[in-house]
């Protein structure tokens, strides 16, 4: 018998906005999918691409990338980088024939409990449907 | 082997009944990385801290991982537990197994195994964790003021105390836009009275130095240490050390010449608000009818300038004190007159028989003003002068002070503050703070605040005789990796890295760095390390979670 498939996301939140939210989310007692694994950052921008090729590598199944709303960082600009970052990230994917939506940005704000929610919820969603990450079996290191 | 302890937080019920903690314990038992397992009911309280520190203790822990509720809430609890435990509170983790697990859902099967893997990732970066000291400069505690309108005239007088020296510094004369004012509204008190009381205050003041119709020519530094270069009024240079600087070089007033339909410059009965006040009514009989409009300039800028309406109807009682017979009108488009004191202040002058007329569009000609109504009906009427009640724009010298100080500017021009709601006074440059009018168009009474809120920042942030401390989690770059390329230069927002010309390669202020590893990301040879943030750190974490 198959076993129901529960991905294991790593989710990137900065410490100001997305962390604070995925909190208030929890405060609030907002039922969610258990999925998403946090690594608290003190900004989105320290997300080096690397840390995401490195979680799909390995065995992750999708990677998250939470911060502040443009316009709102903490850091000021340190979000408009992670944006260009992500896009990058993803190009170079296409490019290579990989998947580009196991890679998710989302802007939560520490108000945005709620945000948080549906972020996590329907990312998971989508990921179950699109099953496990092939990634770690295709590619050898 | 380091020694590490792991402390369990049931968090009274709020962990105990969501996650499993016994399967935990079991589970992580066999980890070799971890030397004994703690379970507490509530290790944020003042039980809990002691039980805490006495097992750090007792067990000669080296390295501690807690987990407990989200590290937001209770992080720096335990670091200071950890510093009196005689521990350097960085080789610390903390798991947040309540709001981001036990919280989220209802499922205790799935949230044990989520905190187990949290827990395992706290474990394996554990060891990776370097003591971070928390450093101290030596700073100064003297404060420069640019700007010497009463604003700066404020800021002066509540930063001023013993042991600390104000150096203020005005372009012109000192008062700004006060010495323009014949009074002040609501009160109708007079603004020269209350402008000369404030300029004696800063003159005789012991602690204050004014420096009249003097210029800043260079600031130099950061937060703790600026050196400020200033020309004075007999072309002497003097050289100043500061701590830290507030911007109080105030706005202008909007001159609408480029805007055709308000006539300004082509009939000679239209004046602003700005020279009205200041000559116009000190020298003429006041005619039979004025006019005055409002809202000048408010389309071409974007925003409601907040004082023109009040200040208005200060002009129609100034001109009704002077001139009893005048009738007058006023042209508004929308009314803004918030606070407690004005809709009293709107009554008393519609009292007074000063007529309100709402126009939808206005149209300036030689004695007559043809305007469309509220209620879309096109009228003209005759008057003898008209007064153009103008916005507030950003000053001159704002661009200026902005290249000199590297600080931002809004979209309007006026200088942009850290965030608008929660840091209103401080920019993104640490040590720089801003208040009145080149913040935003606002009136005496908010400059007054902002000055208070700037004058506050800046004495808690720096106080005589103590040390500054800095953020130990900043940026370091490893001199032998980086090539001096430049990247981390310019993803930084608060100019704390830069090229040590001589040795080609990047250095980092760690005054000015905030830590938030944007450069680390950024760096292509991995030379800029975020402490406590490293790659190291954060690979470990994500293995153990995807293990």
């Amino acid at each position: 018998m198959e076993q129901t498939f529960n991905p294991r996301i790593i989710g990137f939140l900065c410490n100001w906005c997305s962390y604070a939210g995925a909190d208030l989310a929890g405060v609030s007692r907002l039922q969610m999918p258990p999925s998403i694994i946090p690594i608290r950052v003190m900004c989105s921008s320290r997300v080096d691409p690397l840390f995401i090729l490195t979680a799909l590598l390995r065995g992750s199944d999708a990677v998250l990338v939470a911060g502040c709303h443009p316009g709102d960082c903490h850091y000021q600009y340190g979000n408009y980088h992670t944006r260009r970052r992500i896009v990058l990230f993803n190009k170079i994917f296409e490019t290579l024939g990989l998947e580009t939506d196991r890679v998710r940005l989302a802007w939560v704000s520490a108000s945005e409990g709620g945000r948080y929610r549906d972020v996590v919820t329907q990312f998971t969603e989508h990921i179950k449907e699109k099953g496990p990450n092939p990634l770690k079996k295709e590619i050898f290191l | 082997m380091t020694k590490v302890g792991l402390f369990l937080c049931e968090c009274g019920p709020n962990i105990a009944e969501a996650v499993d903690l016994d399967k935990v314990t079991e589970v992580i038992k066999g980890d070799k990385k971890v030397a004994l397992i703690e379970r507490h009911r509530l290790l944020c309280s003042e039980d809990g801290k002691k039980f805490l520190a006495e097992s750090i203790k007792k067990n000669g822990f080296e390295r501690i991982v807690i987990a407990a509720c989200s590290p937001k809430q209770h992080e720096n609890t335990f670091m200071e537990v950890m510093t009196r435990a005689g521990l350097n509170p960085y080789l610390f983790q903390m798991v947040n197994i309540r709001e981001q697990c036990a919280w989220m859902t209802p499922d205790k099967e799935l949230a044990t195994q989520k905190a187990i893997r949290l827990i395992r990732a706290a474990i394996n970066r554990i060891n990776y964790h370097t003591p971070l000291k928390q450093k101290e400069i030596e700073c100064s505690p003297d404060v420069l003021i640019i700007g010497a309108g009463i604003t700066g005239i404020e800021t002066a007088l509540r930063t001023a105390q013993k042991n600390r020296n104000i150096y203020i510094v005005e372009k012109n004369e000192l008062g700004g836009v006060l010495n323009r004012l014949q009074s002040l509204y609501p009160g109708m008190q007079s603004a020269r009275e209350l402008l000369q009381k404030k300029i004696k205050e800063i003159k005789s003041h012991p602690e204050i130095k004014v420096f009249q119709k003097s210029k800043i020519k260079e600031i130099l530094g950061f937060f703790g240490n600026f050196i400020a270069r200033i020309e004075t009024e007999d072309k002497k240079e003097v050289k100043l050390n500061i701590g830290s600087i507030i911007l109080t070089i105030g706005g202008e007033t909007f001159v609408p010449a480029e805007l055709p339909n308000f006539g300004y410059k082509k009939f000679e009965n239209v004046f602003t608000a700005d020279e009205f006040e200041n000559s116009v009514i000190n020298k003429e009989n006041l005619p039979q009818t004025i006019a005055i409009v409002h809202c000048v300039g408010r389309e071409k800028f974007g925003y409601c300038s907040k004082i023109c309406c009040a200040n208005s109807m200060k002009l129609a009682r100034l001109i009704k004190e002077k001139s009893k017979n005048t009738k007058v009108f006023q042209f508004y488009k929308e009314l803004c007159l918030p606070g407690k004191e004005y809709d009293q202040f709107y009554k008393e002058t519609k009292e007074q028989g000063v007529e309100f007329i709402r126009y939808k569009n206005i149209e300036i000609g030689d004695h007559k003003i043809d305007y469309i109504s509220e209620d879309e009906i096109k009228q003209s009427l005759s008057v003898d002068m008209i007064i153009l009640s103008t916005g507030l724009v950003p000053g001159k010298d704002t661009q200026y002070f902005a290249n000199l100080l590297n600080i931002p500017l809004d979209d309007y021009g006026f200088f942009k503050e850290e965030h608008i709601k929660l840091a209103p006074v401080s920019t993104i440059t640490e040590g720089i703070s801003i208040a009145g009018g080149c913040q935003g168009p606002q009136d005496l009474n908010d400059a007054v605040i902002q000055a208070g809120a700037s004058a506050g920042r800046t004495l808690s942030s720096l106080i005589p005789g103590r040390r500054l401390q800095v953020e130990a989690k900043t940026c370091e770059i490893a001199d032998s990796i980086c090539v001096g390329c430049g990247v981390c230069v310019r993803v930084c927002t608060y100019g704390a890295l830069t090229i040590d010309e001589s040795k080609h390669i990047s250095v980092v202020n760690e005054v000015l760095c905030r830590g938030c590893g944007n450069c680390a990301a950024a760096c292509p040879s991995g030379a800029a390390r975020h402490r406590h943030f490293t790659n190291q750190e954060i690979y470990q974490e994500e293995r153990a979670m995807l293990k």
